[in-house]
């Protein structure tokens, strides 16, 4: 069985300071200063992915897993980390510094990797997060199982291997849990999993796997429009901090119920009556 | 070992600080028996070491005078303690029965006295706090561990801590104006706050570095300096992994020149990537100073080091900027330690390190030999590497940073199979080399053992020390002097 993990190298927007939300001459906020790190809801896919042969010794199930990222070349050591955890090949498609590749975009270039796979190499599922933490637009899944004509499964939180050209798929729906057994190919976008964090590789499977070449692919090689989706992206107008802050009142009363009666009398009831 | 039990223990420090601030709860007690050495074991929940009796609260320094009296009488041992984030295993309760004294709710700032440019304050008061709050006025402890959100003062002044302005300001213990502590027998002692004395022994050291095998800390004043941080500049160098030895002689020559930036960084590549990746290239190793102090005197340390710099063609400059955004972030606290446990938890994969010091002629053997001995005889290991973080006029320190994944292994057997192995060939390649095998952490439990290598002939006054003043061995024992198996 092949699967493609597709993932995000982002800014660690954490270490952002609140001085740098500033929009620059570009109109983009400058984060090359601070580290990158896995997409959140990448790295959890790419886990479970790795997971897979894992749990499938002894069935006799093979399977082989490639990723690929849209990204600058930053990107490359991530790639080379999943090499080492033993991800069979690793694919970057380059983009272009300092310009931000819209899911419109990002959709198309996986859909026309996929497609180019021959029949008998062709790609059983994509996997990938059901956001990144860069754009939040939670529609790259979606558009690429559009563009694939394959369906697709969102907030998964589990892969597990099942009968042939199956997957075992545990998503959360609204109030639950969902296990479905699923025909492949299919579209798998990983939310909120368990396990988020993928493993380490020692330095010995570093040097071992992690330097075998990774395969570099201009977008227009994939697909030959691809300039004009950046122009169709969204532009950064500006950027205003959210105001968090809150007003405090302290109740004074001399039991429960005579502050339970203040907090309905002074501030509830008025807001309740407007409803 | 206790000469009376578990529950009279219990009852005789509830008779001196009353129920309320006597803690038996078992989560707590479980937690209070470890520190961070036993990181893993902490993560899983699995506690090795004898559950102390009780925690106690203590808010004054008579009440602790009791409770020691107490603890002396009936021979409990007990741990000192303030923030609870050592590393060393300098908390850990290795006796059974033992009362761990939590001094953080001494947490009163006594005095600012911007005039002597000092501050007391009680043992309990968190550090963040403390120079978050002096700052505002324009002053500045100078002191700035990575623990600074957790630690307090006193577990700080026990463990002998430094900050990351050290080359400027130095290590806590050139900050220490004046101390008030409790010795086993009750007797509180307080030493004077004065600026320099000559008379006799500066016996201020027999408090500094105790770790809490000699006395409880209740009390502390610290320098005050001008927080000026419109005029700090900063430098950076980048150079290839393989120049680690030009680098740690960069250090080296600025320091010589007399140049006092307040901090003076090498990081090896593979440290160097978990902090700048953002920017730097794989491979490189990087050199970082800051300048701090008054208007006229950063630039002319930026301008030096940059003229030393410039005759060296290996060593490519960055954009201070990236260094400015960087320092901002270098603290530890609270939610870096639980994102880290969840990390722990689900990648069976550990970071720790080992801060050791050396002099300048042998600091690059003990950093090469050590990393190179534990990536040959050590398994599973998913990083190695470090950075020099203090410099001095004589040589540096080396923070050696170390992940491994842990396999096949069971919470209680980690130490042994992992830490304590790469902690072995460090200090035996420290030892080696005449450097220190403990920079600013302490010695902990984790490191008694080398205790005697470590302190050669001088043993004799560390050890008449200890015995002076705790003759009943109730202090945190195992921590400074290995117990006796």
């Amino acid at each position: 069985m092949r699967i493609l993990g597709c993932f995000k190298a982002v800014p660690a927007f954490d270490l952002l300071r609140e001085e740098d939300w500033v929009a620059d001459d570009r109109l983009r906020v400058d984060t090359e200063y601070v580290k990158l790190e896995w997409n959140c809801f990448d790295e959890g896919a790419l886990e479970m992915m790795r997971k897979l042969p894992e749990r499938s010794e002894g069935t006799g199930a093979v399977f082989e897993l490639d990723a690929l990222t849209v990204g600058k070349k930053k990107a490359d050591s991530f790639l080379k980390l999943l090499y080492a955890l033993g991800f069979s090949h690793a694919v970057r498609v380059e983009a272009e510094e300092g310009a931000y590749a819209p899911p419109e975009l990002v959709a198309e270039l996986i859909a026309a990797y996929v497609r180019r796979e021959k029949e008998d190499r062709a790609y059983d599922a994509v996997v990938t997060g059901v956001q990144s933490a860069d754009g939040s637009h939670k529609k790259t899944p979606y558009l690429l199982a559009e563009l694939l004509h394959w369906p697709c499964i969102s907030q998964v939180i589990s892969i597990e291997p099942a009968e042939k050209g199956c997957l075992k798929v545990i998503s959360q729906v609204f109030g639950g849990e969902k296990t479905q057994l699923v025909r492949l190919p299919c579209v798998l976008a990983v939310g909120n999993a368990p396990c988020a964090y993928l493993r380490v590789p020692t330095l010995k499977d570093k040097m071992r796997l992690g330097n075998r070449p990774i395969e570099y692919l201009a977008p227009e090689a994939l697909l030959a429009d691809a300039a004009a989706y950046r122009d169709r992206g969204e532009k950064l107008l500006g950027l205003r901090p959210v105001d968090r802050s809150r007003d405090t009142v302290q109740i004074e009363g001399g039991s429960p119920e005579e502050k339970a009666r203040i907090y309905y009398e002074q501030y509830l009831k008025g807001r309740l009556l407007k409803l | 070992m206790a000469i009376i039990s578990r529950e009279q223990i219990v009852e005789g420090l509830v008779k001196i600080l009353g129920q309320d601030r006597v803690i038996t709860d078992e989560k707590v007690l479980k937690e209070s028996s470890v520190d961070r050495y036993r990181k893993y074991e902490q993560v899983c929940e699995v506690y090795t070491q004898p559950i102390p009796a009780a925690v106690v609260n203590v808010m004054s320094a008579e009440e602790v005078s009791e409770v020691l009296k107490f603890a002396n009488e009936n021979e409990i041992n007990v741990v000192p303690r303030t923030g609870h984030s050592a590393i060393e295993g300098g908390l850990e309760t290795a006796l059974k029965d033992s009362v761990v004294i939590d001094g953080s709710g001494m947490n009163k700032v006594l005095k600012v006295d911007t005039y002597n440019m000092q501050v007391t304050c009680q043992c309990g008061v968190p550090l963040q706090a403390l120079d978050d709050m002096l700052r505002e006025k324009g002053y500045t402890t100078g002191h700035s561990p990575q623990s600074k959100p957790l630690a307090q003062m006193g577990g700080l002044v026990a463990t002998r801590s430094i900050g990351q302005f050290s080359t400027l300001y130095g290590g806590i213990e050139d900050m220490i104006v004046g101390l008030e502590a409790v010795f086993p027998n009750g007797k509180i002692c307080r030493i004077k706050n004065i600026p320099r004395r000559a008379a006799g022994p500066d016996i201020r050291h027999i408090i500094c570095g105790n770790e809490g095998a000699i006395c409880f800390i209740t009390e502390v004043t610290m320098k005050l300096y001008k927080w000026q941080p419109e005029n700090n500049r900063y430098i950076g160098y980048k150079l290839d992994d393989q120049y680690m030895k030009l680098g740690f002689d960069c250090l080296r020559e600025v320091m010589v020149a007399g140049y006092r930036p307040s901090f003076a960084r090498l990081y090896d590549a593979a440290d160097a990537n978990m902090h700048f990746s953002g920017w730097l290239e794989e491979g490189k190793a990087i050199l970082i100073w800051m300048a701090e102090g008054p208007a006229n005197i950063t630039p002319a340390i930026e301008a030096g080091i940059k003229e030393m710099m410039s005759k060296h063609p290996e060593l490519e400059e960055v954009n201070p900027a990236l260094i400015e955004k960087w320092y901002e972030g270098l603290n530890w606290g609270p939610e870096q330690i639980a994102e880290e446990a969840e990390e722990i938890k689900a990648t069976q994969n550990i970071g720790i390190t080992t801060e050791v010091s050396g002099s300048w002629d042998n600091i690059y053997e003990i950093y090469k030999t050590s990393c190179d001995r534990i990536l040959a005889e050590v398994p599973d290991m998913t990083l190695m590497g470090g950075h020099s973080s203090h410099s001095y006029i004589n040589g540096t320190n080396m923070y050696f940073v170390y992940y491994y994944n842990i396999v096949d292994c069971a919470p209680e057997e980690e130490i042994n199979k992992y830490h304590d192995r790469i902690n072995q060939i460090i200090c035996e390649q420290v030892l080696k080399y005449g450097g220190s095998i403990v920079h600013h952490h302490g010695l902990g439990k984790a490191r008694a053992k080398y205790v005697t290598q470590e302190y050669g002939s001088s043993y004799y006054m560390l050890k008449t020390l200890k015995q002076a003043f705790d003759p009943n061995g109730i202090m945190n024992m195992g921590t400074l002097i290995p117990l006796r198996k």
